[in-house]
C-alpha cells in the first residue's frame, strides 16, 4: 500500500472538519477533506483515497446515502463518525456497507487506531489458498472467486473471510472475530460482525436467506464450512 | 414458593373483596331493615284493626241470629209448657227448638209436679248438659230481677262464649217469666272461627308480601343510591390508579348527579395539572438532550485539537512556554472531564427517553471483568475471585460501564483492595438464572442517611467533599444499565466492613430484546 496513506475527511461542521484535520495529519495521514456528501464523491472520484471519514449527518444526501452510493461501485473503506445517541444510526450505517464507526467526541487518536486496522486488513500476509466448494480465496493475490468470477470485497469483508477460512468447521466468537478483523479491544460491538457477516453471505452464498458457506453457531457465532 | 405467594396474595384479595361488599351492604342492609320495620309496622296494624272488627261482626251478626231463634223459640215453646212439665214434653219441646235453621242445642231445665227436676235436651250435641253452661252464667239466668220501669222482665236472656277442646261455643240461657222452665242453648261457633281463622291466613299472608315488597323497594332505592356511588368509587380508584382519563357519566340532576359532575371536574383539572407538569419535564428533558447534543460538535473540535496539545506536552520538553504549559495541562484534563460529563448525560437522556437498546452478545463474565479491569490498569488494586465459564447473554458494553463505575467508585471513594467476586446461581422457580457480582471496597462504608441516594443523579454525599473527578452520574447510570438488563444493583454496608454493591443480572435477556436474536438465528436453515 502507499506509504503515507491518504484519507478523505467529509464532515459539514468547520471546527470539527478542522480539528479532525489537523489531528490526522499530524498522525502522518494526507487528508483532503469535503463540507458535503455531493463534495465528496466527486472529490472520491477525482483523488481516489485509500479510506473515507464520513460524518452521518450531513446536509444535502446524508453520511448513509453517501456510503451507499460508493458501495454501488467501490470496496473503499469507510469509517462512520456518527452521534451514538442513536442506536439506529449505527444499525443503518453498518447496513449501508460501513467497515467500522467512531463516536462523536471523537478522540484523534482512537480514530487513528481505526483508520490503520481498517488499512491493514487489506495488505496480504500468507501465499496459499482455499477453496469451499465453489468458492476459491486466493490469498496470494488476496482474491475471492466464486465459479471462476472475481467477488469484489471489501477489505473487511475479505479479512473476515479469510479469519474464518483460516479455522475451517471452527466457530469463532463475535468477540474473536471483533478482535481477529476490526482489532477492537474487549468492548466491540457485535452488530459489526453480523453486519459484515451478512454482507458477505450476499456476496459469497448462493442462496443469502439460506447460507452453506457461512453458519452462524448458536450462542458462539459464525463458522465457515464446506457445503456437503 | 412464587404459587403459594400467590395463593397467599388471592386469598387476602378475596377477604378484602368480601370485606368490602360487607361494609358495602352495610348501607343496604339499614335501609332495607328500616323499610321492612314501616312495612311491618302497617301491615300488622292495619291487618290487626280490620281482623278485629271482622270479628266482632262476624261474631255478633251469628250470635244476634242465634239468641233471636232461641228467644223465640222459648216464647213459642217452652212458654207454652206447663209449669210442671213432665220429662217427656220437656225432651219434646227440646226437640222442637233445636229444629230450627241456626242449629243449635237446646237444654231445657223444669221442676216436675213432684218437685223433682227434670231435663230436657234435644241431643243434637252429644251431651249438652248443665255441667256445659257455666256457674255464672246459671246464677245469672236463674236470678230474678227487680222489675220496675227500666226493667220490664223479671228473667233476662244471658249468653256467654267458651272454648272447649279447641271449639269456640255460644251459650246462652233464660228462664221464661212466671214458667218455671229455664232453657239453655249451645251453638258451636266452628263455622264462624274457621272464616276467620282464614281471614287471619289471609291477612297474614298480605302481611309477608307487603314485607317483601317493600323488601325489593328498599333493594331497589339503595340500588338507585349505592349504584352511583359504587360508580364513583371505581372511579376514584382508577384515578388513584393513574388513569386521568376517567370520567363519571352525569345523568339526571339530583345530588349525586352534583357529585358526579363534581368529580368530574376534579379529575378534569387533575388531569390538566399532570398534562402540564408531564409536559414541563419532557421540556426540561429535551432541553438537557438538546444540550448535550449540541455540547457534542464543539466538543469534538475541542477534544481533536487538544490532543495536539497533549502530545506537545508529552514531546520533549521545550516545545511548549514553561508559562503557559500549566495552563494547557489545565485545558487537556478539562476537556476529558467535560467530555465524559457530556457524554453521561447523553447516556441518561437516552435512558430517560426509552431510546437506549441492548445489543446483546454470549460472554465469559470473568473475562469481561477481567478486560474491564486490564483496560484501567486497575488490575494491582482489584482482588479478582471468579471461574472462567460462567457464560451470560448480555450487552458487554453496557456490563462494562456497570462494572467500571462500580469498582471507580469503589477505588475512589473506598481504597484499594477492592474485591470482585462472581457468582452464578442457577434458576429457582420463578426466578431465571443469575449472575451475581459482588463489589466490596476496604474503605469506611457508606452512612446509613446516605445508602438510600447513592443512586441518585448528582447525589453528593456532603457540600463540603472534596470535589472528585466523577459527573456525579456514575451509580445512577450503572442502575440504569442494570435495569435495562432487567437487572438490579444494591448498595450496603459490609459487616466486616466497607460498602458492597451486588450487581444481579440475569444470565440470559434475550426475552428483553425480542428479534434481536432473529438476525442470528436466520443463519440455521
Amino acid at each position: 500500500m502507499t506509504p503515507v496513506p491518504s484519507l478523505l475527511l467529509i464532515e459539514d461542521d468547520d471546527a470539527i472538519r478542522t480539528a479532525l484535520e489537523l489531528s490526522l495529519t499530524r498522525q502522518g495521514h494526507r487528508v483532503a477533506t469535503a463540507a458535503t456528501g455531493e463534495d465528496g464523491l466527486k472529490l472520491l472520484r477525482e483523488q481516489r483515497p485509500d479510506l473515507i471519514v464520513l460524518d452521518v449527518m450531513l446536509p444535502g444526501i446524508d453520511g448513509f446515502e453517501v456510503c451507499r452510493r460508493i458501495r454501488r461501485t467501490d470496496q473503499l473503506p469507510i469509517i462512520l463518525l456518527t452521534a451514538r445517541s442513536d442506536d439506529i444510526d449505527v444499525v443503518v450505517g453498518l447496513e449501508s456497507g460501513a467497515d467500522d464507526y467512531v463516536v462523536k467526541p471523537v478522540q484523534g487518536r482512537v480514530l487513528d487506531a481505526r483508520i490503520r486496522a481498517v488499512l491493514r486488513r487489506g495488505e496480504r500476509e500468507a501465499s496459499d489458498s482455499a477453496t469451499f466448494g465453489s468458492l476459491v480465496i486466493d490469498r496470494a493475490a488476496m482474491t475471492v472467486t466464486k465459479n471462476g468470477e472475481d467477488l469484489q470485497l471489501t477489505p473487511t469483508e475479505l479479512r473476515l473471510l479469510l479469519e474464518l477460512s483460516r479455522r475451517p468447521g471452527q466457530a469463532l466468537s463475535r468477540q474473536q472475530l471483533l478482535r481477529l478483523v476490526w482489532e477492537h479491544d474487549y468492548l466491540g460491538d457485535s452488530r459489526l460482525v453480523d453486519a459484515c457477516v451478512q454482507r458477505l453471505r450476499a456476496k459469497v452464498e448462493d442462496v443469502p436467506s439460506s447460507p452453506t458457506l457461512i453458519r452462524t453457531v448458536r450462542g458462539v457465532g459464525y463458522r465457515l464450512d464446506s457445503p456437503q | 414458593m412464587t404459587e403459594a405467594q400467590g395463593g397467599v396474595r388471592g386469598w387476602a384479595a378475596t377477604r378484602k373483596g368480601h370485606l368490602s361488599r360487607l361494609r358495602f351492604t352495610s348501607l343496604r342492609l339499614r335501609l332495607v331493615v328500616v323499610f321492612g320495620l314501616v312495612a311491618l309496622t302497617a301491615a300488622v296494624s292495619a291487618s290487626g284493626i280490620a281482623y278485629w272488627l271482622n270479628r266482632e261482626a262476624v261474631l255478633t251478626r251469628t250470635q244476634d241470629a242465634v239468641l233471636g231463634d232461641f228467644k223465640q223459640a222459648m216464647q213459642n215453646r217452652a212458654g207454652t209448657l206447663l209449669p210442671h212439665p213432665t220429662q217427656d214434653e220437656l225432651q219434646r219441646t227440646a226437640g222442637q227448638m233445636a229444629n230450627s235453621s241456626q242449629r243449635f242445642s237446646v237444654l231445657l231445665v223444669a221442676r216436675d209436679a213432684d218437685g223433682k227436676t227434670v231435663y230436657g235436651s234435644s241431643g243434637a250435641l252429644d251431651g249438652f248438659s248443665l255441667r256445659d253452661v257455666p256457674a255464672s252464667l246459671r246464677a245469672a239466668v236463674n236470678k230474678r230481677q227487680k222489675v220496675d220501669s227500666g226493667n220490664k222482665y223479671a228473667y233476662h236472656l244471658y249468653w256467654q262464649r267458651v272454648t272447649d277442646h279447641g271449639t269456640p261455643y255460644l251459650v246462652a240461657g233464660t228462664k221464661v217469666i212466671d214458667g218455671g222452665v229455664t232453657g239453655y242453648m249451645l251453638k258451636s261457633l266452628e263455622p264462624e272461627a274457621k272464616d276467620l281463622n282464614s281471614l287471619a291466613w289471609s291477612l297474614g299472608i298480605a302481611t309477608g308480601l307487603a314485607l317483601v315488597g317493600s323488601a325489593l323497594l328498599a333493594q331497589a332505592a339503595a340500588s338507585t343510591v349505592l349504584k352511583p356511588v359504587q360508580r364513583l368509587g371505581v372511579a376514584a380508584r382508577r384515578l388513584g390508579e393513574g388513569r386521568l382519563d376517567t370520567r363519571l357519566r352525569v345523568s339526571g340532576t339530583d345530588e349525586l348527579a352534583d357529585l358526579s359532575r363534581t368529580f368530574n371536574d376534579a379529575a378534569e383539572a387533575l388531569e390538566k395539572r399532570v398534562d402540564d407538569m408531564a409536559a414541563r419535564d419532557e421540556a426540561s428533558r429535551r432541553f438537557v438532550a438538546d444540550m448535550s447534543h449540541e455540547l457534542r460538535t464543539p466538543l469534538t473540535a475541542i477534544t481533536a485539537v487538544t490532543e495536539i496539545l497533549e502530545e506537545e506536552l508529552e514531546a520533549e520538553s521545550g516545545s511548549i512556554d514553561p508559562m503557559i504549559e500549566p495552563a494547557v495541562r489545565l485545558v487537556v484534563s478539562e476537556t476529558r472531564r467535560l467530555n465524559d460529563l457530556v457524554e453521561n448525560l447523553m447516556e441518561v437522556t437516552r435512558f430517560d427517553a426509552g431510546t437506549a437498546k441492548l445489543v446483546l452478545d454470549d460472554v465469559d463474565v470473568a473475562d469481561q471483568i477481567t478486560a474491564c479491569i486490564d483496560a484501567r490498569a486497575w488490575l494491582d488494586a482489584v482482588d479478582l475471585d471468579a471461574e472462567r465459564g460462567i457464560h451470560a447473554r448480555l450487552d458487554p458494553r453496557r456490563l462494562d460501564v456497570i462494572l467500571a463505575n462500580l469498582i471507580g467508585n469503589a477505588l475512589k471513594h473506598g481504597g484499594s483492595p477492592v474485591r470482585v467476586s462472581v457468582r452464578a446461581s442457577d434458576a429457582k422457580d420463578g426466578e431465571g438464572a443469575e449472575v451475581v457480582i459482588a463489589v466490596r471496597d476496604h474503605g469506611p462504608g457508606i452512612p446509613e442517611d446516605v445508602l438510600p441516594h447513592v443512586f441518585d443523579r448528582f447525589y453528593k454525599a456532603s457540600a463540603s467533599r472534596p470535589r472528585s473527578d466523577g459527573s456525579g452520574l456514575g451509580l445512577s447510570i450503572a442502575m440504569e444499565n442494570a435495569h435495562i438488563h432487567g437487572g438490579t444493583i444494591t448498595a450496603a454496608n459490609s459487616p466486616e466492613g466497607g460498602a458492597v454493591f451486588t450487581l444481579r443480572l440475569p444470565r440470559d435477556v434475550s426475552a428483553l430484546t425480542e428479534g434481536a436474536d432473529r438476525e442470528a438465528e436466520k443463519g440455521d436453515a
